[in-house]
């Protein structure tokens, strides 16, 4: 499947040395907590809430417009200060589309989010994991490999193929490849 | 406790429709967008990137609320109808007020003039004008409420049916994560952005 070419201003996006390319219409808080690995692209009107705990996120990804990321605050007792924002890790080749709200705890790689999503509190998402448009994920729930999501509440309704890794390593390439300054 | 005493309010000079009183103790980041005549209570945490638009009425926030990234409250009028006027839910332009210690989560959609105490709205609900919140209710995300409904206390709406549902509640540890959350933020944002209001600003007008 060829993917079109989409071309942007190149005014508009910062490119990184490692080949991130992030919208100048971003908000990036506390971007000294942010790590992006490498070709990366973040798309504007996004929220990257690094001032709250650290956000990594891997190579490859693409984080749709309007999308927030948000480490997921959690109360841990026995601890001072109790309340505590927990780090955010998102691995490679994940794509996150529009007006997703990601509150998890941890994305595996080879991961896709749909439009509109709502990823609760300290979810974790297992790698190769498919999130249909407009779910709800609850909050501290496990998204087992290899599943298929949708619904709100979230629920599983099926399984995806063991193919899903090279499908979504050759997405995400296409995506970065045809994504061009004007 | 220094901060609850101090009588004096702040005013901040925001934009030419009006001007937001954020009081001491209130941590309102300048990336957050409030329009016309608005009072934010003390201890309030008001995110980046949140809208407060007071169009058709003032809007006062009360004590230890925190607003997250994304959320748009509005005091608007809805558009009139003039095709099946007998329809239209009587909206009297009023003031909206929010009272103590509620959540609205990240993009969350609110217009009901009258919230209670300890309410969360979740990320992306909608809460229409003609809605009263009552005490500890519980928005569920993608929920949206928008017929004339008073919901009771304690009540969580949840689901794609939007099931209504009266739960109870761990009222002490619910009350305590919120204290502490607000607590946390107070302390960690004004490092990472820009504030509103400060106690120096205070100072100044004092």
């Amino acid at each position: 499947m060829e993917q079109p070419v989409v071309k942007y201003a190149k005014s508009d996006y910062i490119e990184t040395q490692s080949g991130n390319k992030v919208s100048k219409q971003s908000v990036l808080c506390g971007s000294q907590n942010i790590v992006l690995q490498g070709k990366t692209v973040i798309q504007p009107h996004c929220i990257l809430r690094g001032d709250l705990a650290n956000v990594r996120i891997g190579r490859n990804c693409i984080i749709g417009t309007r999308s927030v990321i948000r480490p997921p605050g959690k109360v841990l007792h026995k601890k001072e200060p109790p309340f505590t924002f927990l780090p955010i890790s998102i691995g490679d080749n994940v794509t996150i589309e529009e007006d997703s709200v990601v509150n998890a705890a941890q994305i595996g790689s080879f991961v896709h989010i749909g439009k509109n999503c709502v990823i609760g509190r300290c979810a974790i998402i297992k790698d190769c994991s498919k999130i249909a448009d407009n779910t709800v994920i609850p909050p501290e729930t496990v998204v087992p490999p290899f599943t298929h999501w949708e619904g709100s509440p979230g629920q599983m309704v099926g399984e995806l193929p063991e193919c899903t890794k090279d499908i979504h390593i050759e997405l995400a390439r296409n995506f970065y490849s045809h994504f061009v300054p004007v | 406790l220094s901060l609850s005493l101090c009588p004096y309010i702040s005013t901040y000079k925001y934009s030419m429709s009006g001007v937001a009183k954020i009081s001491p103790g209130a941590i309102v980041c300048r990336g957050a967008l409030l329009k016309g005549d608005i009072t934010v209570g003390q201890g309030t945490v008001i995110h980046p990137s949140a809208q407060i638009l007071a169009e058709d009425g003032p809007i006062i926030i009360g004590e230890n609320n925190l607003i997250e990234e994304q959320t748009i409250i509005i005091n608007r009028m809805p558009p009139k109808n003039d095709d099946n006027s007998s329809d239209i839910i009587t909206s009297n332009p009023g003031t909206m007020e929010i009272g103590t210690s509620n959540v609205f989560q990240v993009g969350c959609h609110v217009e009901s003039l009258s919230i209670g105490d300890f309410n969360s709205v979740g990320c992306k609900a909608f809460v229409g004008r003609d809605v009263t919140l009552g005490f500890r209710c519980n928005i569920g995300a993608h929920c949206s409420i928008k017929s004339a409904e008073v919901l009771p206390d304690n009540t969580v709406v949840f689901g794609k049916n939007q099931r209504h549902v009266i739960a109870p509640v761990d009222k002490m540890s619910e009350i305590k994560q919120h204290d502490d959350q607000l607590i946390h933020l107070r302390r960690t944002l004004p490092s990472f952005h820009p504030i509103q209001a400060t106690l120096k600003k205070i100072a100044e007008t004092m």
